[in-house]
């Protein structure tokens, strides 16, 4: 119930565009999440997020996406499920100094998850279910895991539908639940990594037609590091 | 009821009046209070996705002890059979419930009579009762235990011990108890062993060293003050806590005990699963009292227990309040008029106490005994099991869990205010949880 986009940059010659690539993709995806819409952008000063409530397409405008240069950015339009519409709880989720994460679809036990996190001393800004996530990721990489290991833990950990972006300073991630019914598709040149909901929203990246474009499968994590 | 002195009431007096005496039976209480059935699923639609049936996975393995055993118990189904005596139940009865069991991966329970060699030889895990009674209770068996479940009381009769009426107390019966023949018997009510839980701990040590640490260890209450028996379970070793509601049944026991001790399992389990989760200990909690369905398991395992433990369901599966039994030659024998000696009907008989029970299950008449034939007892429990189990997981796979212990109180919400406040889930439509939002 919701749209996500990311571009990953190999090629810095491309860094300059960054905001207006993702702007684009992001304007694919508005229909999957008119009620709130957010990005992150990895830029020269570190992570940047912005998130709003309204049409993606506005708030876009509204963060000035399109002039933000960067090597990595992540973009999400929400269709709010169980949660409340709010700013705090549109996507991404930042938890964590670096760590984006943005989701589509919706846990079945999150409840019990965010008592188990919150036993350990966790503490949670809303009532979103994509938060837990976001906090359980964040506490495994605390803990010491690296990324690739904490999201296999999330499949473990997590029962619902899933298509996770997941990002910090130097990674990009993609994974989906066993039954990888919620869409993500992935497209890989020599300059960029991109992940899409939609395939609409890859075919204006430069250089597209030569791309290599795949699914990924059912809780395999997809990591690109820089 | 619908008075003070409804023909029931008036019958009671003048029962009490004719013999002097409190009156006995079996089974657990018939009075209605708040259960599972006031409590509802909310399963999958657009917000969240169920699983398919076919194809996608929802798990039932459930570990219980791993927090000192070296050999926790381990099971495929969270659905155990509760601990019915060698005595209470005849020897063909406690075979068969072990067979079926094995058969479908969980496990039974001795009793209070303790552990016979067929029961043993026919149950794949078996978890060995430790009472205040120690009949039949010895070392040599514990070590053949795959678990120890040291019963501090039982739903039916919280606070008191069990009976045995001398027409059960056969010449087997009285040798593994070392009791006369005959002669009514009624259990101690408190373990002559140790009192209070910091003596508790010393037990449990106890059966620890005897066993090589290689076993979990039970403790099991009758549900009255839950929140403080739990934690004090948990505080004296117990690796896993039996938690048996009002609804819990009994071959015998005073109706005054069966009808006026003790919580309703319903309460019970949601006040055990949060003294667990306050404490934070890796103690897990099985709950019994009245479990009849999958739909009953999946809301026990919502409100957070880990397994339930069925008795009279069982005892129901194996034939019980049956009309007629299966001769050998496969031919239905009807029985309705050895109930109607026993001025009941099937279907509404609770009389396991006189050890007449005209299917052969809670008796030690042999003649009685051979009408349950424990092949096909076996095979019919055996069946119950698995249709709770599939209910169960049909239930979880429509919230959406791969595992059926994934079910969470958010799946739940409360037909009735009583429920509600006593499973601490919202009543139906609304956001009230009364006591807790108000």
């Amino acid at each position: 119930m919701c749209g996500i986009v990311g571009l990953h940059l190999k090629d810095p010659a491309l860094e300059p565009q960054l905001g207006a690539l993702l702007s684009g993709m992001l304007a694919q995806v508005r229909e999957r999440g008119p009620d709130s819409a957010g990005v992150g952008v990895y830029g020269p000063g570190g992570l940047a997020v912005r998130k709003g409530v309204g049409d993606p397409v506005a708030l876009a405008e509204e963060f000035g996406l399109a002039g933000m240069r960067g090597h990595q950015a992540v973009g999400h339009t929400r269709m709010a499920t169980e949660s409340a519409i709010t700013v705090e709880g549109s996507h991404p989720f930042s938890p964590r100094p670096g760590l984006c994460l943005v989701h589509n679809g919706s846990f079945a036990n999150h409840a019990t998850v965010r008592r188990a996190l919150e036993a350990e001393g966790v503490v949670f800004d809303t009532d979103n279910d994509s938060e837990v996530a976001a906090r359980f990721v964040a506490h495994r990489l605390d803990r010491g895991d690296d990324l690739d290991k904490a999201l296999r833990l999330v499949c473990d950990v997590f029962d619902g539908f899933y298509t996770l972006l997941v990002t910090t300073d130097d990674e990009f991630a993609v994974v989906r639940d066993a039954v990888a019914c919620k869409p993500a598709i992935l497209a890989e040149t020599p300059a960029w990594v991109a992940m899409v909901s939609e395939y609409r929203a890859l075919v204006g990246l430069p250089g597209f037609a030569a791309a290599r474009v795949f699914e990924p499968g059912p809780e395999e994590v997809c990591l690109w590091k820089r | 009821m619908n008075h003070t002195f409804p023909p029931s009431v008036i019958a009671e007096i003048q029962e009490r009046a004719a013999l002097g005496r409190y009156a006995i039976r079996g089974l657990g209480a018939r009075r209605a209070v708040p259960s599972f059935d006031d409590l509802l699923l909310l399963t999958a639609s657009a917000s969240r996705y169920p699983l398919e049936g076919y194809r996608e996975r929802c798990s039932t393995t459930t570990v219980l002890g791993a927090r000192n055993a070296s050999q926790p118990v381990v099971l495929d189904i969270p659905i155990t059979i509760a601990g019915m005596s060698f005595g209470a139940l005849s020897a063909a009865a406690k075979d068969a419930l072990g067979r079926a069991a094995s058969e479908v991966g969980t496990s039974t329970t001795t009793g209070d009579g303790g552990m016979t060699p067929e029961e043993r030889s026919s149950s794949k895990t078996l978890v060995y009762q430790c009472l205040p009674s120690r009949y039949g209770f010895n070392p040599d068996d514990l070590r053949k235990a795959d678990a120890v479940e040291i019963v501090l009381g039982q739903g039916a009769k919280p606070g008191g011990g069990g009976m045995l009426l001398g027409q059960k107390v056969g010449p087997r019966v009285a040798a593994m108890r070392t009791l006369p023949e005959g002669i009514d018997q009624r259990s101690a009510s408190r373990h002559p062993d140790w009192t209070g839980p910091d003596d508790l701990t010393i037990k449990i040590l106890e059966l620890r060293e005897a066993t090589d640490w290689r076993i979990p260890v039970y403790v099991k209450v009758g549900a009255t003050r839950v929140e403080h028996d739990v934690k004090l379970a948990i505080a004296a070793g117990a690796d896993v806590v039996v938690v048996d509601g009002m609804q819990g049944g009994t071959a015998a026991t005073q109706s005054a005990f069966i009808e006026h001790t003790g919580i309703p399992t319903l309460a019970a389990v949601r006040l055990a699963s949060d003294a667990i989760a306050e404490v934070g200990a890796d103690v897990q909690l099985i709950v019994s009292g009245g479990v009849r369905s999958g739909a009953d398991v999946a809301k026990a395992l919502a409100l957070g227990a880990d397994a339930v433990s069925i008795g009279v369901g069982a005892l129901v599966a194996l034939g019980c309040n049956d009309s007629a039994y299966t001769a050998e030659s496969g031919e239905r024998v009807d029985v309705t008029g050895d109930y109607r000696k026993l001025k009941v009907l099937p279907g509404d008989c609770a009389h396991c106490h006189t050890g007449a029970c005209p299917v052969g299950i809670a008796t030690q008449d042999p003649v009685l005994e051979r009408r349950l034939d424990p092949d096909t007892g076996a095979e019919r429990v055996a069946n119950y099991l698995r249709s709770l189990a599939m209910e169960t997981t049909m239930l979880a796979r429509a919230c959406g869990k791969s595992d059926v212990h994934r079910l969470e109180p958010e799946d739940l919400v409360a037909l009735t205010v009583e429920a509600a406040a006593m499973a601490r889930v919202p009543l139906a439509g609304t956001s009230w949880i009364p006591g807790v939002t108000g």
